[in-house]
Formats: structure tokens, C-alpha cells, sequence
């Protein structure tokens, strides 16, 4: 680059500008700086003025490259903090907010220091309790970390998401002893860390194992001669306290550092107090949904007994207005009897009224009863037993209907343990309501079982039922006309509740019904 | 021949149990409701009495209670439609109880027996 030794490849431009050329570079050229002392030496007059403008032109332009180097960390510094603000600014889990304000502090990137404790306000027991720790306990760890951090080059997100997921649960077991001994009364006003904290700025401790207002407890815990205090309020509220320090490299702490740390502060104390509410809120809010669901799960059942509590109003009032008439024939009927000699050709009538009366006296205690099934009364019962009677109770009427009701017993099942009276009713029950109304009907019923439980089916080919038809069938009064009127069925169904068996009706669309009871063998409670 | 007072608000059930209960013996004399069944017990003392705790607008448990304090030497079956009463605390102070049916075989034997029951206490005077 022609006679000049400074200009290099690169510094080209300079050639064109004279003035550039002489700023530059001729000021710090060691051939103006030879001519300069040899211009003195020769007692030039204006050479002591050369050498006062020389000399103030090098210290401001140090002073203004020192300013540059301040700029630019201050704008490093702005950068971190804006990164920062929107991360913590994106979120509400309190423990994703913890992980990015510590690794914000320990991070070289950050604030490069070595080790950050942080201690939150627990209202409800008035202490400040050691909560979370992050930094690595000796050299050798510390080495390690760095390097590992320093091999990837990521942002602070991605260092705090990393912390979260694979060192959050570590650095807390790691930090288990000084976090469980951090504790300290609130009303604790002497205490080092309750006059930090109420002190709203961030309190340099030095020489702490002399430091007056430290305790030989304290120093020895955290281990190290200089840390920093920084605490953290949002909105005049303590939220909690950061215990700052070089633990391993034991680097100086600046007032710069301060200045910037207590920036820092701010932001975090909002997103810590903003995320503990949300959490709060979410508590709050999972409570409320669990409050709903219970009130619906209450007003489902209110509904339910209400629909019960009407059948109970119904039943009390066929109490009244049908054992009243049926006593007064029956009784007047066996009264006749008795009088009616064994030859008058009205004495079968007679009987007949009596027996129909009679029968109809049972069916009405059998609904009745339907209190009693709250309180059922079990035994053991050899099912095919059960369902032979019930069968041989219904002949007249399946012969009535031309109904055709096949069963085989099954051998070698164990007995079961229910209410018999029930149990009866139930299969009664579901028999009449197939036959209900209809003609030609073909009942199969089946009993299957092994030592723990007997299966009873009660099968129809013949019969299709609507999805809205099974639906109601076993809600009180829900009245279908296919499937009769839905009033023996509930009795049914709670009878059944009570003692703990199931009743499944299943009609598949391709048509067809059956209902399936699973009965007992074995004396436990139902659960 | 002992003497029972029935009260039920139902005629053809007083006529029913009045027809049975003389075939067996007893003197019997029927009330419709409350206010009837306390003129009658003005009138003359009763053996036992068969009181209907469903009596229209009115209780007969009502009636058992005013019975059991002023006259508690006299016993007191109760018959109801509803077998739930068997359970109802305030039924425990009837000597008796039994479910209405048109077979009144139940209602006689329980009076057989209150009344057995009663000349024992009446004898031993326990």
C-alpha cells in the first residue's frame, strides 16, 4: 500500500481521504512518532504544541473506545434483559419461571454467576424458605457444566428448558441440605436475609464469616466469604430472596454487577408472583370444576330420587285406594263362604274371588315392599329352584298369551347368595314385561355360572327395541309402550342395586332382547 | 264377652270387621274418625280398640298417643295399608299391629292375643 507500513489489505479507503489517513493511523505510526521527537529535538517552535494536541487526541480517543466497550455491554446487557423479560413475560408455570431466572443468573451469557439460591415467602407457615438452587457444588463439577454449556451455543430459553426437564429434580436433591436448613421467620427482623428482603435493594455481603450481621451458621452454610443478596418484590409484596455467588471462581462482584442484577429483579418478582397465582388459580380452578362435577354428579341423583320419591308417592297411594277395596271384597267374599254351603253351585265363584283377591292382596305387597328392598334379606338359594317357581308363578299367564318360556336347569351350580322374595320379583319381572301385551312370544332362559357367580339370561329373538326404548326402560314411569310401562323394572333395577347385582339389558340392532342378572355366591358385602 | 272399639274411616271395612269380630264373639262398636271415636269412648269403657292410621284428613297415631296417656290401661292394635308403619317409631306404642288384608285370620289372632295378654297383666298384675 504504497510508502505507508499501516495501511494494510482492506484499509484501501483510507487512501482516499487524507484527513481519515491521518487519524488512523499516522497518529499511532512510529515514524510520525520518531519525526515528532526528532522535530522536538531540533527545538522547533511548534513542537511542544504538536506533542499537547498528539497527546490529547490519543487520550480521547481512549477514552471514547472505552465508552464504545461500555455501550456495547450495556447493549449486550439490554439484549439479555429483553430476552429475558419475554421469556419470563411467555410464561405461567411457576417452575419453568424459577428455571429461566436461575440459569439467567448463572449462565455465562447472563450474569456468569456461580451459584444462585432462591428462598420464597411462605405466607401460610410466615417463613422465607429455601425453595431451589442452581450451580455446581465443587471445581470439578463446575468445569464440567461450562464446558458442556460452552459446546452449545444456546439461548436462554433453551438453557432454561434444558435445566427444567433434565436438571430441575437433580439441582433440588443436589441442594437438599442448604435448601432444608434456609429457613427463617418472617418476624425475624435481624435476621441477614428478612432485612435484605425488607431492604427492596440488593445487599453485597463481604467477609461474611466477620460480617456483623451475619451468622457463623449462615456463613458456614452457604460456604463462601462474598455473595450477594437480591430481593425479590412485585407490587410492595415480598415474593422471595436470591442468594448470588462465585462460589468457584470467587470473582469479584461489581457495583455494575449489582445495578444489573437489581434490573433483573424486577421482572422476575412479577413473573414469580404471576405464576404462583396462576397456579393458585388453577388450584382454584380444578376445585371449582370438581365442585361442578359433584353438583351435577348431586343433581343427577336428586333427579333420580325424585323420580324414586314419586314412584314411593305412587306406590303409598295404590296403598290406600286398592288394599282398602281389595279387603273389603276378600273379607266380605270369606265371609259369604263361610255361610255358603259345600253344594251351592256359587260357592266356586265365591272361592274364585277369594283367590284372585288374594293374589292381587301378594302382588300389591310385592310393590309395596319396595321399601323393604333398601334392607334386603339374603340367604343362599339354589338358583334353578328360583327360576322354576317363577316360572310355574307365570304359567297361567304365559298359557294366556301363548307364550312359550323355555329353561333347562343347570347341574352342579353353587347356590346363590340373595334376597329370594327380590330376586323373584325381579325375574317375574322381566318375564311379564317381555309377554307384556303381546302374543306367540318365545322366552329362552339360560343359567350359567362357576364358584364366584351365577349368570341368569333372559332371552327374546322375537323382540326389537329402540335405543330410546331401552334408554327409559329403566327409569321410573318412563312409560313405552312395546316394553310395558317401565314401573316394575326400576323396582327392579333398585332391588337389584341394593343387593349388588347387575342387570344389563342388551338389544342389539339387528333386533332381539336380553337381560342378564349376575347373582352371588359368596357372602361379601357389595362394594 | 269383651268389648272392642274399631275406628276406621272406611264404612264397608267398620261393617266388615264389626260382622267378623261378633262371629267371634266379641262386642263391637265402630267409629269414623277421631272426634266419634272419643264420644264413644265417653259413652262406655272399652276392652281393646283396632284403630286405622289412616283416617282421612286425621292420624291415627294422633289417636294412639291421646288413648295411650288417657286410657293406657286399654290396648291398641293398629292396622294400616302400609307395612312401613311396622317400623315408624311412634307405631311402637300400639300393642299390635297388622297389615290390612281381606283375611282377617291375622287381625283376630292378635286380638285373641292382646286381650290374653292383658288378663294375664290384669291377674299377675305385671
Amino acid at each position: 500500500m504504497g510508502d505507508c507500513p499501516n495501511i494494510r489489505e482492506g484499509d484501501e479507503d483510507l487512501l482516499l481521504s487524507q484527513r481519515r489517513r491521518i487519524l488512523e493511523k499516522c497518529c499511532d505510526c512510529a515514524n510520525f512518532k520518531r519525526d515528532l521527537k526528532r522535530f522536538c529535538e531540533n527545538g522547533h517552535p511548534l513542537a511542544s504544541v504538536f506533542s499537547l494536541v498528539h497527546d490529547e487526541h490519543q487520550r480521547q480517543k481512549t477514552q471514547i473506545q472505552s465508552l464504545v466497550s461500555f455501550l456495547d455491554n450495556k447493549t449486550l446487557e439490554v439484549r439479555f434483559l429483553h430476552e429475558l423479560g419475554s421469556v419470563l413475560q411467555s410464561s405461567v408455570d411457576l417452575e419453568e419461571v424459577l428455571s429461566v431466572a436461575l440459569t439467567a443468573i448463572t449462565a455465562g451469557k447472563g450474569f456468569g454467576m456461580n451459584r444462585a439460591i432462591l428462598l420464597l415467602t411462605d405466607r401460610s407457615h410466615a417463613q422465607l424458605k429455601g425453595y431451589l438452587a442452581i450451580g455446581p457444588r465443587n471445581y470439578e463439577e463446575a468445569s464440567q457444566v461450562w464446558d458442556e454449556i460452552a459446546s452449545n451455543d444456546m439461548d436462554l430459553q433453551t438453557l432454561a428448558q434444558n435445566f427444567r426437564l433434565n436438571k430441575l429434580s437433580a439441582e433440588r436433591a443436589k441442594f437438599h441440605d442448604i435448601l432444608e436448613q434456609l429457613s427463617v421467620p418472617l418476624d425475624a427482623t435481624d435476621h441477614i436475609l428478612i432485612k435484605a428482603l425488607d431492604g427492596k435493594h440488593p445487599l453485597l455481603i463481604e467477609d461474611a464469616f466477620h460480617h456483623p450481621d451475619v451468622t457463623p451458621g449462615l456463613a458456614s452454610l452457604l460456604g463462601v466469604d462474598t455473595f450477594l443478596l437480591m430481593p425479590l418484590h412485585s407490587r410492595n409484596r415480598r415474593i422471595g430472596l436470591i442468594i448470588a455467588d462465585n462460589c468457584i471462581t470467587h470473582h469479584r462482584i461489581s457495583d455494575e454487577d449489582m445495578l444489573s442484577l437489581e434490573t433483573f429483579t424486577f421482572p422476575v418478582a412479577f413473573a414469580i408472583e404471576r405464576a404462583s397465582l396462576y397456579d393458585r388459580l388453577q388450584l382454584e380452578l380444578n376445585r371449582v370444576t370438581e365442585a361442578s362435577n359433584k353438583l351435577q354428579e348431586q343433581q343427577e341423583l336428586i333427579v333420580r330420587m325424585e323420580k324414586m320419591a314419586l314412584v314411593g308417592r305412587i306406590t303409598s297411594s295404590i296403598a290406600h285406594s286398592i288394599r282398602n277395596p281389595l279387603m273389603i271384597i276378600g273379607g266380605f267374599a270369606r265371609s259369604i263362604l263361610k255361610s255358603t254351603p259345600a253344594s251351592d253351585p256359587k260357592r266356586d265363584f265365591i272361592e274364585s274371588i277369594v283367590s284372585e283377591t288374594r293374589q292381587l292382596e301378594g302382588v300389591l305387597d310385592e310393590i309395596l315392599n319396595y321399601s323393604d328392598s333398601l334392607y334386603p334379606t339374603r340367604d343362599f338359594w339354589d338358583v334353578n329352584r328360583v327360576v322354576e317357581t317363577a316360572i310355574r308363578d307365570l304359567q297361567d299367564r304365559l298359557i294366556q298369551r301363548g307364550c312359550e318360556c323355555r329353561f333347562e336347569p343347570e347341574a352342579n351350580l353353587p347356590q346363590a347368595y340373595i334376597d329370594i322374595k327380590q330376586v323373584s320379583y325381579c325375574l317375574r319381572t322381566l318375564i311379564l314385561n317381555d309377554i307384556d301385551g303381546r302374543t306367540g312370544e318365545n322366552i329362552r332362559i339360560q343359567i350359567s355360572g362357576n364358584s364366584d357367580s351365577i349368570q341368569v339370561s333372559i332371552a327374546d329373538k322375537d323382540r326389537n327395541v329402540s335405543q330410546d326404548e331401552l334408554d327409559s326402560l329403566l327409569t321410573p314411569f318412563s312409560i313405552s309402550h312395546d316394553i310395558g310401562n317401565g314401573l316394575g323394572m326400576a323396582l327392579c333395577r333398585t332391588m337389584l342395586d341394593k343387593q349388588g347385582i347387575p342387570l344389563v339389558v342388551i338389544a342389539p340392532p339387528e333386533g332381539g332382547i336380553t337381560y342378564t342378572i349376575t347373582l352371588p355366591t359368596h357372602k361379601e358385602e357389595p362394594s | 264377652m269383651s268389648r272392642l272399639l274399631v275406628v276406621d274411616d272406611e264404612a264397608n271395612i267398620r261393617l266388615l270387621y264389626a260382622e267378623e269380630l261378633k262371629d267371634e264373639g266379641y262386642e263391637v262398636v265402630t267409629a269414623a274418625n277421631i272426634a266419634e271415636a272419643m264420644e264413644k269412648l265417653q259413652e262406655g269403657a272399652f276392652d281393646l280398640a283396632v284403630l286405622d292410621i289412616k283416617l282421612k284428613n286425621e292420624s291415627g297415631i294422633e289417636l294412639l298417643q291421646q288413648l295411650v296417656k288417657e286410657r293406657h290401661n286399654m290396648p291398641v292394635i293398629l292396622c294400616s295399608a302400609f307395612s312401613c308403619y311396622k317400623d315408624d317409631f311412634s307405631a311402637w306404642l300400639a300393642d299390635g299391629y297388622v297389615v290390612k288384608s281381606g283375611d282377617l285370620t291375622e287381625l283376630k289372632h292378635e286380638i285373641a292375643r292382646v286381650l290374653a295378654k292383658k288378663a294375664q297383666k290384669a291377674k299377675t298384675g305385671l
